[in-house]
């Protein structure tokens, strides 16, 4: 028993004192997303994301955004930033015990995180005990900026603003090409992300007039969709509005041509439907769907820096950016940036500064009108998102019409005459 | 049994004492989940363990334990700690309702049965309103105190009483293990019928020890809820987690009285250690080294790790 | 309307199909050695990415490819009887349990570590598309999959009641003493049964990588259905576990269909405890 007791004491010991020294010239910044577990591959991506806007900060870069000019951050003498990762696992409990983890034993100044909702709530809860600044990318529970958080800053639009986005793409494209919009029909996981959008789905289709005939939810996890997709079809839609993860979105869309259900147009928001499984999964029966998304590489039509940092994303990662990934490399400019006007790596400065940040439209890769915190929310009210749809197997974006590289084809052709 | 005694009490000086010399709170914190692993495990052992019944079931009392306690403060304002008592309540509840059926079945079809009732508890919570559905809870931040059951500036608080739940637990669990129903419990274990010939009424034994197993896993369950002041379904009701508890006790010693508590301060930094050092690396290698382990404990020490330790005194 | 329900009878009666193929092989395997397989939908997952591999690095069609992910998770099978099941097959449930659950977990690592974590599908195949018979649609490798369940359980079936073998594995699950007289090696039974039980997973998941995703953790989709499918249709009982298949896929699809889609697998899992507080042995399970 004694044996074991010492041992197992030793490598408690030994952990706790692995908390390095950090060295002068650094600024270490936590960065904690889902790195093992179900969504192990939207984590890495995201790491890489925040990774390669350290790697432009860090160097001398000739890109028009916040720091890439320079190398390290010049009010701090060009000290470099240090990305500390942490692995969550999508659990709650696990993202808090991250969050203190990188506080306590790796003295971070500051957290990026975490992707999923419900872990980012409860490290964001840790960060504003220790009263270390949080912010947030890519969750986009509209709950977390509603709790009054003095230290959580979030950078990404949040579920409440892209389901406007839906009924306000709508509204434009019935001026556009005078079509006219019957019923509409939600399907949606039944979790945190779903029940959510459902919410706010509700909401803004009675603010903007529109008919909804019914919703579905689903349980994760199904090994078939087929009653989900019969009741929804017996609401007799005109336009679908889904919510799914990724395998959800491949099971539905197979199942919606399996029973040759073509409604006038399938609008996903975001999750599954972006993710680049889907249509590497489903070839060409992924065409047409529309989508909310937050960023495509097309946007470099009207800003070519997009481009250059999406290949030296690819070059790093070995996959395509995508939506989160920006998210995430955008989420690490703006807290760099924010550091380096606080000229100092004290939480309460850097907080400061982060209220009062202000980058431009055209210093950014995402399609925003910039970021700028709302200053009791702290959430980015330039934030937008934009509705991409799949075209012969790529996508473009379609809306807002003055970023568009692409018509929106609509309707959704019907299964029997697609070749 | 003496030595056994001395080990135990020396043990948990020990451990009372680390925080005395440990200011780190992400050490604290593993040692916080070791404990509370500990303490379900040992629940789970009271009817896995003494009983035999192997139960994939017990994160529900978890469940209920975190929700009760929940709602009654985020509702009608009721201290947590009445809340702990309540959730202990309706998880003894629900531990007869489930038991009572299931009881009669035998070996796998339990098994299979309890696997089926966590998951009908996972299904109904994330479709009622009431308690938040898919959303769940988020426990109102109020000032921190040992009433309001609530620490903000240090987790040492919940250290202790974590500690003092698992002293908790394995006093019930020595009690019965000493008593006339640890006795039954191993009499219906190892030969039902034979127990049943004898006049032991093995439902109503295997029913308390049910609700003893339900009480200990409610508690940490609302201690969940008050540590991490935010729960929901899947973080509370998982199968996975039901899973854990038994494999915690198979490391340590299933029907062990130290097992489950051996099991849970090998597995739970073990868990810990993997997912900080190798996680971001080798995807998977902690689930290959650790399902390893289960199975030749499984194969080769179906005594677990206790079998090591106690070859001197039992 | 009416059209939209004889629609939804058919699609649970397809997916039901599926159910008992998966849950032929753990029936087996429970009704030969008394033996939970809860690893059971982690071969699936292993044979729905050799069927995966097999299409991507070969261009082979997973109906093609078929045999050989039969073959190969035939091994697999009796691989794993010789070295994790053999040692523990007179232990106690515990240790039987946690083996095969050991062997879930194992399954599950190596995928990840291997394939990580991505969502994969064969994106077209020779079966794609969809097909009407009097109104009702469905997906060809729908239908093609179902058909390859009625058939695989039907030589099981077979196998097991007409053909000298078959009768040898009966004999050994029904008393391993007498058989041993009767010079049957119970061992080389055993590792035959693991064999034929998973190689029946390796049937179901060639058939459903054509139309399903493939990702580490699919197992667990099927894997409660078919613990659920068994359970009802008795522990042991090949067309017990046959009829309990289309009953759980139609009690899914309906529920689903006519309540609340949210709540299909809280009627299934319903449906089975009613049927096991009534009937712990199942259907046609023997006593």
């Amino acid at each position: 028993m004694w044996k074991f007791l010492r041992v197992f004491f030793a490598a408690v010991m030994v952990l706790s004192f692995t908390s390095l020294a950090c060295a002068q010239n650094e600024i270490r910044i936590g960065v904690i997303f889902p790195l093992t577990g179900p969504l192990a591959t939207t984590g890495q991506g995201l790491l890489k994301g925040a990774e390669l806007a350290a790697d432009i900060i860090n160097n001398k870069y000739n890109l028009n955004m916040p720091l890439a000019k320079t190398a390290g951050l010049p009010n701090l003498k060009g000290a470099k930033i240090k990305i500390i990762p942490g692995d969550h696992q999508g659990k709650p409990e696990v993202g808090m015990a991250e969050a203190e983890r990188l506080i306590t034993q790796e003295k971070v100044v500051a957290i990026i995180g975490c992707y999923n909702s419900a872990v980012t709530a409860t490290a964001a809860q840790a960060a504003e005990r220790y009263g270390i600044p949080f912010l947030n990318d890519s969750s986009s529970s509209p709950s977390l900026t509603e709790k009054g958080f003095k230290w959580f800053f979030r950078t990404t639009p949040h579920d409440d603003m892209f389901s406007e986005n839906f009924f306000i793409f709508l509204n434009d494209l019935k001026k556009k090409k005078k079509i006219t919009v019957g019923p509409i029909a939600l399907l949606y996981e039944n979790t945190l992300f779903g029940a959510d959008s459902r919410k706010y789905q509700e909401m803004y289709a009675k603010k903007y007039g529109y008919q909804i005939s019914g919703a579905v939810p689903y349980p994760a996890k199904s090994t078939q969709l087929t009653s989900e997709i019969q009741k929804l079809r017996s609401y007799n839609p005109s336009i679908i509005m889904q919510t799914s993860y990724t395998a959800d979105a491949i099971l539905s869309m197979k199942t919606y041509k399996d029973l040759n259900f073509a409604p006038t147009a399938l609008i996903a928001n975001d999750a599954g439907f972006n993710d680049p499984d889907l249509i590497k999964s489903l070839g060409k029966d992924a065409d047409y769907i529309l989508s909310r998304e937050v960023w495509a590489k097309d946007l470099s039509a009207k800003k070519p820096m997009i481009k250059t940092v999406a290949d030296m994303f690819e070059k790093i990662a070995g996959k395509p950016m995508s939506g989160d990934y920006a998210r995430s490399f955008t989420g690490m400019i703006v807290l760099a940036d924010a550091i380096n006007r606080a000229k100092s790596t004290e939480p309460a400065k850097i907080q400061k500064a982060l209220s009062e940040t202000n980058i431009k439209a055209d210093q950014l890769i995402m399609p925003w009108d910039g970021v700028k915190f709302d200053p009791k929310t702290h959430q980015n009210v330039l934030g937008k998102g934009i509705i991409v749809q799949v075209q012969k197997g790529e996508r473009y974006t379609v809306w807002p019409f003055n970023l568009a590289t692409k018509d929106v084809i609509w309707p959704f052709p019907k299964w029997e005459t697609r070749k | 049994m003496k030595k056994g005694l001395f080990v135990f009490i020396l043990f948990m000086c020990i451990l009372a004492a680390v925080p005395l010399f440990l200011g780190d709170p992400f050490v604290c914190h593993i040692l916080i989940m070791t404990m509370m692993y500990a303490t379900m495990s040992i629940g789970w052992n009271v009817i896995g363990g003494y009983a035999g019944q192997v139960s994939f079931g017990n994160a529900a009392f978890f469940g209920v334990g975190a929700y009760t306690t929940a709602i009654l403060l985020v509702n009608f304002s009721v201290n947590p700690w009445l809340g702990m008592l309540a959730g202990c309540v309706l998880s003894v509840g629900l531990a007869v309702v489930v038991g009572y059926p299931c009881f009669r079945l035998r070996g796998h079809y339990f098994a299979i049965a309890t696997i089926a009732v966590g998951e009908i508890m996972v299904v109904i919570f994330t479709n009622w309103d009431y308690v938040g559905a898919a959303v769940g809870i988020y426990m109102p931040i109020l000032e921190e105190s040992f009433t309001n059951f609530e620490f903000h500036s240090s987790k040492i608080p919940y250290y202790y009483i974590i500690l003092c739940m698992l002293v908790f637990a394995i006093a019930v669990s020595y009690i019965v293990e000493e008593s006339r129903l640890g006795y039954y419990l191993r009499a219906i274990k190892d030969d039902p019928d034979g127990a049943r010939s004898l006049g032991i009424d093995i439902q109503k034994y295997k029913m308390i020890a049910f609700s003893i197993s339900a009480v200990l896993t409610s508690i940490c369950g609302t201690f969940y809820g008050q540590y991490v002041l935010y729960i929901h379904p899947s973080s509370t009701m998982d199968l996975m987690m039901s899973i854990h508890l038994c494999i915690i006790a198979l490391i340590g010693g299933i029907g062990k009285l130290f097992g489950p508590v051996i099991g849970a301060f090998v597995f739970i930094p073990l868990m810990e250690l993997t997912r900080v050092y190798l996680g971001s690396e080798g995807q998977g290698i902690d689930m290959i080294i650790y399902s390893l382990l289960v199975i030749m404990i499984a194969i080769w020490r179906p005594q677990g790790l206790w079998a090591l330790f106690s070859r001197g005194d039992k | 309307m009416e059209g939209v329900f004889t629609q939804t009878l058919v699609s649970g009666i397809l997916i039901g199909f599926i159910y008992a193929l998966i849950a032929v092989g753990l029936t087996m395997i429970f009704g030969m050695m008394d033996i939970v397989n809860f690893a059971h939908g982690e071969y699936l997952m292993v044979a729905m990415y050799f069927a995966y591999w097999f299409f991507v690095l070969f261009g082979m069609d997973p109906l093609f490819s078929l045999p050989l992910v039969t073959v190969l998770l035939f091994l697999l099978g009796v691989i794993t009887y010789y070295i994790f099941i053999r040692p523990i097959i007179s232990a106690p449930m515990l240790s039987q349990i946690f083996v095969t659950f050991g062997i879930l977990i194992l399954l599950r690592g190596v995928a990840q570590y291997l394939w990580n974590a991505d969502y994969r599908m064969i994106p077209q195949t020779l079966t794609s598309g969809n097909v009407s018979i009097f109104g009702v649609y469905t997906g060809v490798s729908q239908l093609i999959a179902a058909a390859g369940a009625v058939i695989c359980n039907g030589l099981i079936f077979w196998f097991l009641k007409s053909t000298k073998l078959g009768m040898a594995l009966e004999a050994v699950s029904e008393d391993k003493e007498a058989a041993r007289l009767m010079g049957i090696n119970s061992d080389r039974m055993f590792a035959l049964a693991w064999g034929i039980g998973i190689a029946t997973v390796g049937v179901a998941g060639g058939l459903l990588s054509s139309f399903y995703y493939v990702f580490p953790e699919v197992g667990s989709n099927f894997c409660l259905m078919a613990f659920v499918v068994v359970a009802l249709g008795g522990f042991g009982s090949v067309p017990g576990a046959f009829i309990a298949g289309i009953i759980v896929g139609l009690v899914e699809v309906l529920s689903g269909y006519l309540i609340a889609p949210s709540l299909k697998f809280m009627f299934v899992l319903f449906l089975y405890l009613g049927v096991v507080f009534i009937r712990p042995q199942g259907f046609m399970g023997r006593k």
